[in-house]
């Protein structure tokens, strides 16, 4: 049966497909990632690898909104036309769970960088004993602010989720709002940020995830207070129009001086607080985001490279997922682009990285590690059904936030879709 | 000694006419088999159109099918059910009305607005002559745009704090509405945005339409005393009904396929409150890892496709009759 099923699922989707590139040989393998400083920069040293080792690789950069789909057609279809691919951790169970990806332990223990990688972001992708992926990025959540504006104000910079509705309304203006965050559904949107509020008042996705205890437990007072403070920051002191925000829209905020604060990832913040992109640099201050009766949980996204199961040729994956991730490699493009959340350790210790990222801020580099530190692996939890358990919870919190349903209905629905999703 | 020679049957008028009857028979015998000959150089000459047509539609089709029966699903795999299932379960999922309602607006309202403004343009550019008639080809460029690249000056346009719209009426102290944060304003970003990209097919369709009607039609009325606007409502139009309702039947059936505009430009939301059916298919297939259930919904919008196809096909016919 199951073989029929996915005969018809390869008939009905791989058609999409039928004339995708596949490695001409041995020494040519195909490189699947989605936009973001490090693929780009790696992009443009396909040819550095080519020198090195012979091998052409031909890395392919697409939207994020796309790359989804392009690999679940590569995947599901066996097509093999994917040598190595972009692995969002949060990915990497549901990826597994449908045997997608190759266990790559030995090639990782046989990679002479292996002990230069942090070992958080290498550990996220290891399930049951086998390592799926290696680390090329963490990212992590961060509050820029406009120190003009504070001092102006006569206020400091908020610790706290409630300090920040105390401090909005006296940063508030005419021409600016108080703040920007993601407001858009989906599970690396809304969801990127609201739970940063969440765990700060001690909401938790499930009644005990460390323990294995998977009981929904999102419909909880805590979580409930966590959303009344994103909706009012949202609908009170953020921009027209803040309830379909996403990344782009924040940023562009925040550089336009539109906004006093901003929380976000690190790869906006470094552009928040570049000169050269952003009107207002100068004066924006770097913090960790703010915390809550439970303390402070910066957000964490760590993005990898993996080998496809139907990879033709995973000697040569696996050689360049080492280059990929050498301290070379990731020097050059922490160089290059703005690429700060390099998970290759060494990299933090050449000098041409720390000035340049000083140069941008001089707070950042520390600000990052502090965040870093306090990050939980399990920010979003790390299960097959996150994906689908995400998007389901962010279109409630979304729906809540834009009046369509009461933060009670919203968190209610989000739990019981949560069971239905789980077949609990 | 006189040889006798058997008579030829051809100087004979019985023998003339029957030899020019196997003559004829002949010739028509050689002219059926070189038509025949013919039909199958056609006949042959369709076999890659049809293995096309099989290989991209119908196979994949069958496959969307069988999949719709199964309860196969991306990380958990199949049980083994084969039936109806799915097909049960999509009568009591009210994220499907939802969708379904969002898709009828946006299809209605959307089409709407594209044969209105469509026809519009189309009577507005016919009165244009000389090399003006060259401006033409400025309306065909929204045509002309990836629907991505659509939805994404639209998504700026709707966004009050990149949108120039805004920055002018805050000018002036005016704060234009938010769209995108309310269903019915969301539903109208998306009408906005397809009517902008779609309305060029309509308008071309009506201009080549409009340019078959004789122009004695209009001086005939002229000379009776009939106003431009009566003129239009009681004689243009009528002529144009046929291409009117083909455009905008063919506009309602690609209508159906409302995805880049909403995927750019709301994601679905706020909520789920612009999920149309083909999105809530996406949904349950590639964010939900539901495959089975996912080609379900879709058979469900090809079945609600194929009776419009079918519609539009019988009244082509009738019209054309």
């Amino acid at each position: 049966m199951k073989h029929l099923c996915t005969t018809a699922l390869v008939a009905s989707f791989a058609m999409a497909a039928p004339f995708a590139p596949t490695a001409a040989d041995a020494e040519e393998i195909n490189v699947v990632m989605f936009g973001m400083p490090y693929t780009n920069g790696l992009r443009k040293l396909a040819d550095d690898f080519e020198a090195e080792t012979g091998i052409k690789a031909n890395i392919d950069v697409i939207g994020q909104d796309v790359f989804e789909n392009r690999i679940t057609l590569s995947f599901t279809g066996g097509t093999g036309d994917i040598d190595v691919v972009h692995a969002p951790v949060i990915q990497v169970q549901r990826w597994v769970a449908a045997n997608w990806l190759k266990p790559i332990t030995a090639e990782v223990a046989a990679m002479a960088v292996k002990d230069d990688i942090l070992k958080g972001p290498l550990d996220a992708y290891k399930i049951n004993g086998e390592q799926y992926a290696v680390p090329f990025m963490a990212a992590t959540g961060l509050m820029t602010y406009r120190q003009d504006v504070l001092e102006a104000a006569g206020v400091g910079v908020p610790e706290t989720w409630a300090e920040m509705l105390e401090i909005a309304p006296q940063v508030t203006n005419d021409d600016r709002a108080a703040i920007a965050l993601r407001a858009v559904p989906g599970q690396g949107f809304n969801m990127f940020i609201f739970p940063m509020i969440m765990r700060a008042y001690g909401g938790k996705f499930f009644a005990d995830y460390t323990g294995g205890d998977l009981t929904p437990a999102i419909n909880s007072p805590e979580t409930l207070e966590a959303l009344k403070v994103y909706i009012e920051l949202i609908n009170d002191y953020a921009p027209q129009g803040a309830g379909n925000f996403n990344f782009a829209e924040v940023n562009a905020a925040a550089q336009n001086g539109q906004v006093v604060f901003t929380v976000e990832g690190t790869g906006v913040v470094t552009q928040i607080v570049d000169p050269e992109k952003s009107k207002f640099a100068d004066v924006t201050g770097i913090a960790l985001p703010p915390g809550g009766p439970a303390g402070r949980s910066p957000a964490i996204a760590v993005h990898g490279l993996a080998i496809p199961s139907s990879a033709e040729n995973p000697e040569a994956s696996a050689r360049f997922i080492e280059w990929a991730v050498s301290p070379e490699t990731m020097t050059k493009i922490a160089l290059a682009e703005p690429f700060s959340n390099f998970t290759t350790g060494s990299v933090a210790q050449n000098a041409e990285v720390i000035a340049k990222y000083d140069a941008v801020h001089p707070d950042f580099l520390r600000m990052q590690g502090e965040a870093l530190n306090l990050a939980i692996g399990h920010y979003r939890p790390l299960l097959p059904d996150w994906p689908s358990l995400g998007a389901a919870i962010g279109e409630n919190i979304n729906a809540a936030v834009n009046g369509l349903m009461s933060p009670e209905d919203a968190l209610a629905a989000a739990e019981q879709e949560m069971k239905d999703i789980l077949g609990q | 000694m006189t040889i006798l020679q058997a008579p030829d049957r051809r100087d004979h008028p019985a023998g003339r006419s029957l030899a020019r009857k196997r003559s004829m028979t002949q010739a028509t015998s050689k002219r059926r088999g070189a038509t025949y000959e013919l039909e199958r150089g056609y006949r042959r000459m369709i076999i890659p159109a049809i293995l096309a047509v099989a290989i991209f539609a119908i196979v994949p089709l069958a496959g969307m099918l069988a999949l719709s029966f199964s309860d196969y699903h991306l990380i958990r795999g199949s049980k083994g059910e084969f039936g109806f299932h799915n097909f049960a379960r999509l009568l009591s999922d009210q994220r499907l009305v939802n969708s379904i309602y969002v898709m009828s607006v946006l299809s209605i309202f959307g089409v709407a607005a594209q044969v209105v403004i469509g026809t519009a343009v189309a009577v507005g550019l016919q009165k244009i002559v000389g090399k003006w008639r060259l401006g033409r080809v400025l309306f065909l460029v929204p045509y002309a745009v990836p629907h991505v690249a659509v939805a994404l000056i639209w998504l700026s346009l709707f966004t009050p704090t990149l949108s120039p719209i805004n920055a002018f009426f805050d000018l002036f102290g005016f704060t234009v509405p938010t769209f995108l944060t309310t269903q019915n304003g969301a539903m109208f970003a998306i009408i906005v945005a397809d009517t902008w990209t779609n309305f060029p097919f309509a308008m071309l369709i009506i201009l080549a339409a409009l340019q078959g009607i004789s122009t004695d039609l209009d001086e005939a009325a002229a000379i009776d005393g009939a106003s431009r606007v009566k003129t239009f409502i009681f004689i243009t139009l009528p002529l144009l009904m046929p291409a009117l309702l083909m455009v905008t039947l063919f506009r309602f059936i690609d209508s159906l396929k409302h995805f880049p505009m909403i995927f750019v430009i709301t994601k679905g939301g706020p909520g789920r409150s612009t999920q149309a059916t083909n999105f809530y298919a996406y949904v349950q297939t590639f964010q939900n890892s539901n495959v089975a259930y996912g080609a379900a919904i879709a058979v469900l919008l090809f079945l609600m496709a194929a009776l419009i196809s079918f519609y539009v096909a019988r009244l082509n016919q009738r019209v054309s009759q």
